[in-house]
């Protein structure tokens, strides 16, 4: 808080003027009081530009008391006094010479600190000379949270394509090394982007922040032609829980594998096979568990893969390793099993 | 490919699970005679506290958070490590400025060389 000191008579003198042109200027002095801009008016004969005005504005915007105000040198409230870059601004707009408004920050008399727009006018006498700056002060506290949250946004947008980018780079790379067919090597491809785009939009539509596990796996299954048209193909069961968004995308990917892998040699690939996708928690005392089985039956006869696809290792090892889980692919004759326990997805979802 | 990182036991840390595949790949045709990989700061540490390793390479964002405490458990044993991010701006703390960074997506060969330059001269 600024230390009070006896006023000089040029600041007496100065306020009083103040005071003159209160009484000549009846209407714009009273809108100068009650205007929500923050605005003072300094002594520009004196050093230090003293306060000789301040109107009800700006000392609810600063918290200081008039008295506490008037004759304080103009850069009393600086949150920064030595602030080379600030105190350039201020002068350029004392000056007249700047272009656009100066964004200073200041501090209130409680010391909190907020971001202001200036704006300096001179006010002249009859014969031109500067007596007095009229300055004004906007709030931009709003504007730059605005601006911080707009910045996070676009950094926030900027990381998700470049790993985005780097996760098709990792599908166009396997998909090589998996097959050599050409047209083996673009299904492989483009059936994993477009799943990569569905898990995109799921999570788009709700703003980034969750996603339901049901609408994981209706999307996953979707392009699959199983989850409207042939209802009775696939029978999803279990109580309805958040997903993080990288969870989502995950089991995203790995309930597409397993569409995929059902429909070239499982219970998609005849007319009669059907899947049931079910799932519930598993508690003990010290951590839930989420346990999804994902069950085919009436499908041709299963036999276990001569080697590992694109598909099983996605979610035999990738699924395992990034949501700290178990996950067992069965080839049962009677049809695949596979069986995902994860920990519980965080509760900040499903409170 | 060149076999440059032959014989040498490798850390890959990146939670994203089809990244890790393509880098456990890459590591393995380079020659490494073991690739560790890991998708959490859990995992990391707990292989970092059992296990010795030449090198490593470090996702910056774990599941959104700082993976700087593996960074640590890092240099605390001497292991030389490259950091691997998604985004194109310096965002890594001041004490780790002297540390190589891989922008992604990379190629292959970027992130075999940026390891081998971390690996002493055979």
């Amino acid at each position: 808080m600024p230390e009070r000191t006896d006023k000089s008579n040029n600041q007496k003198d100065a306020e009083s003027n103040v005071q003159g042109f209160q009484e000549k200027l009846g209407p714009f002095v009273v809108a100068a009081e009650t205007t929500r801009m923050a605005m003072v008016f300094t002594d520009a004969r004196e050093a230090g530009n003293p306060i000789i005005f301040a109107n009800d504005s700006f000392l609810s915007l600063t918290g200081y008391a008039r008295e506490e105000v008037l004759g304080q040198p103009f850069n009393f409230m600086m949150a920064h006094a030595a602030d080379a870059i600030a105190l350039a601004q201020i002068e350029t707009e004392f000056e007249g010479s700047s272009k656009v408004a100066s964004e200073i920050r200041y501090r209130r008399k409680n010391g909190s600190a907020f971001w202001s727009a200036l704006f300096v006018s001179p006010v002249r006498d009859e014969n031109g000379h500067i007596v007095q700056y009229f300055a004004s002060l906007v709030d931009l506290t709003t504007h730059k949270e605005e601006e911080t949250q707009a910045r996070r946004l676009i950094d926030e947008l900027n990381h998700r394509v470049k790993n985005t980018l780097s996760t098709v780079q990792s599908i166009v790379r396997q998909a090589l090394r998996f097959y050599t067919d050409p047209k083996d090597i673009r299904d492989a491809i483009e059936s994993r982007l477009l799943a990569l785009s569905r898990s995109h939009d799921l999570l788009a539509r709700e703003n980034w922040k969750s996603a339901s596990l049901r609408d994981v796996i209706d999307d996953a299954l979707e392009p699959f032609n199983v989850t409207d048209g042939r209802a009775r193909r696939v029978v999803i069961k279990g109580e309805d829980i958040r997903l993080s968004p990288q969870t989502a995308l995950a089991l995203g990917i790995g309930f597409n594998e397993l569409a995929t892998n059902a429909v070239k040699y499982g219970a998609f690939s005849n007319e009669a096979g059907s899947v049931l996708v079910e799932w519930k928690t598993v508690s003990s005392p010290e951590k839930s568990r989420l346990r999804l089985h994902w069950q085919e039956k009436n499908g041709p006869p299963v036999l276990r893969p001569s080697r590992k696809g694109f598909g099983s290792r996605m979610i035999e090892q990738g699924l395992a390793r990034e949501l700290e889980g178990s996950v067992d692919i069965d080839y049962r004759s009677k049809g695949v099993v596979c069986t995902i326990i994860i920990p519980m997805p965080q509760s900040d979802f499903n409170e | 490919m060149n076999k440059s990182l032959s014989g040498y036991r490798i850390l890959v840390v990146e939670d994203e699970m089809m990244n890790l595949a393509m880098l456990e790949d890459i590591l393995v045709d380079a020659g490494c005679q073991s690739v560790a990989v890991a998708a959490t700061i859990d995992q990391a540490m707990a292989l970092i506290d059992g296990r010795v390793f030449d090198a490593a390479m470090l996702d910056i964002k774990l599941k959104g958070k700082n993976s700087y405490a593996v960074a640590d458990a890092l240099a605390a044993r001497g292991v030389p490590f490259v950091f691997a991010t998604g985004n194109s701006v310096r965002d890594i703390g001041e004490r780790y400025e002297n540390r190589p960074v891989l922008r992604k997506p990379f190629k292959a060969e970027r992130l075999v060389e940026a390891l081998t330059a971390l690996l002493p001269r055979r």
